[in-house]
């Protein structure tokens, strides 16, 4: 077999994939996917029917992940010693989360959240910091945006499909970049927004 | 020359899907984990096609005819030895991943599953070049395609399913433009494209050769 060539994966360092999660999403790849994730979302979503209001709070979230991303790749292009490929990466990337941040400020309006401090010294400590956080922290945008979705009136629902590929995207490519598997799983799994405020505690998120 | 390369996924898609998928988890680090959700699976019920509303089976059935299409693309690459180094690896785990989402589609909507089409890829899966290309076609085709179907999904976990999977498809299309030397995202912000649209691509590329007739089979039958 060919195994040996495979990139190793490893779930700790390159991903942020805890064993909870990899035993979750392993079974969801395993062919259970539907009905897998259904008793996950089911457990993670509040009964609160879409509205006006719940969207504000659903959007205010996912800008905190977009203000977060955003500035973090500005930290990092200061401070990580970025070079090739890497460098770019972060440079395309931190033009769309831009990009998101803008759109989501624009949709909240007087509503939006102002955005929380950070600090990133130690995900932009060097160029193996800033990949294992950029990694995380795009899953966390993915795992957001995928939680949320039901939880949205029909126009936030919308906007919010067009951004959560592009994260999907991001994420694939910096693993790509590093080696590591891009879509380890066969589903992505839905983040509540506990977890998506852990996580970005995680990162460096301060308030 | 519509016959002449009709591929029956049959014998790799049905039951072979769930230990390919966890290969792919295995050699992602996942031995442990995989393993025992694995051992899980069989206290799973299973799903029946009652349960979802019918304008959803509608929507999982032409995401089934794209998923059917990605897993023959990857299955078919894979067979022709074409493929070298890391596109060889990519092509293994995603079409792993393709055929447990066909699997994991058929199974919720059991006797309502539409029939595996036959495909012929004019020679596309022969040269890593032609793969790769189309590859990248598919995924992102795909991912416009969930998006552009995501909207009209009623249930709830139907929904939700369906965003993880999109979010897969559009890991699996930065992850071909990786590999094809195209920059994995390329806008802020990815497009919805409509089912017409979408169809109109997949009539373009001739790679449906034939529809399945009857659409109520829960296996398609073997053609030789």
């Amino acid at each position: 077999m060919e195994r040996q060539q495979t990139p190793v994966h490893d779930p700790d360092k390159a991903s942020g994939v805890t064993r909870e999660r990899a035993l979750t999403t392993a079974a969801l790849a395993a062919g259970g996917a539907l009905v897998t994730v259904t008793a996950i979302g089911a457990a993670d979503r509040s009964n609160a029917a879409p509205s006006a209001e719940r969207d504000k709070r659903v959007l205010n979230l996912l800008l905190r992940v977009e203000y977060t991303e955003a500035a973090f790749y500005a930290a990092a292009l200061k401070d990580a010693g970025l070079t090739g490929e890497l460098e770019d990466y972060a440079r395309v990337v931190l033009a769309h989360e831009q990009e998101h941040v803008g759109f989501l400020k624009g949709a909240l309006g007087d509503a939006a959240d102002p955005e929380p401090d950070y600090d990133f010294a130690a995900v932009t400590a060097d160029e193996d910091a800033f990949a294992d956080a950029a990694a995380k922290l795009e899953d966390i945008a993915v795992g957001a945006y995928n939680g949320q979705a039901a939880n949205v009136t029909k126009s936030a629902f919308l906007a919010a499909a067009r951004i959560v590929s592009v994260e999907a995207r991001h994420a694939a490519w910096i693993r790509s970049i590093r080696d590591a598997d891009p879509a380890p799983d066969a589903v992505d799994s839905p983040f509540d927004e506990q977890r998506v405020r852990r996580g970005l505690r995680e990162l460096g998120v301060q308030s | 020359m519509s016959d002449a390369l009709p591929i029956d996924l049959v014998d790799v898609d049905v039951d072979d899907a769930l230990a390919e998928a966890h290969h792919g988890l295995t050699r992602a680090g996942f031995i442990v984990a995989g393993g025992a959700a694995i051992a899980g699976l069989g206290a799973l019920a299973p799903t029946t096609g009652a349960a979802v509303p019918a304008s959803d089976r509608e929507v999982l059935n032409y995401a089934l005819v794209l998923e059917y299409l990605q897993a023959a693309f990857y299955t078919e690459s894979e067979r022709s030895k074409a493929l070298k180094g890391k596109t060889a690896e990519a092509a293994k785990v995603v079409g792993a991943v393709e055929r447990a989402h066909v699997k994991a589609f058929r199974e919720l909507l059991g006797k309502k599953a539409v029939g595996r089409p036959h495909f012929d890829f004019q020679g596309v899966t022969e040269k890593e070049g032609s793969f790769l290309k189309t590859a990248v076609a598919f995924e992102d085709l795909a991912v416009a395609a969930y998006k552009g179907q995501a909207r009209r999904i009623r249930s709830k976990s139907v929904l939700t399913s369906a965003l993880g999977i999109h979010t897969v498809e559009a890991r699996h299309a930065a992850w071909m433009r990786y590999l094809n030397g195209d920059q994995p995202a390329v806008s802020a912000f990815d497009l919805p494209q409509s089912r017409k649209e979408i169809d109109k691509i997949v009539a373009s590329t001739k790679f449906i050769s034939r529809r399945p007739r009857s659409t109520s089979r829960s296996k398609p039958r073997y053609t030789g």
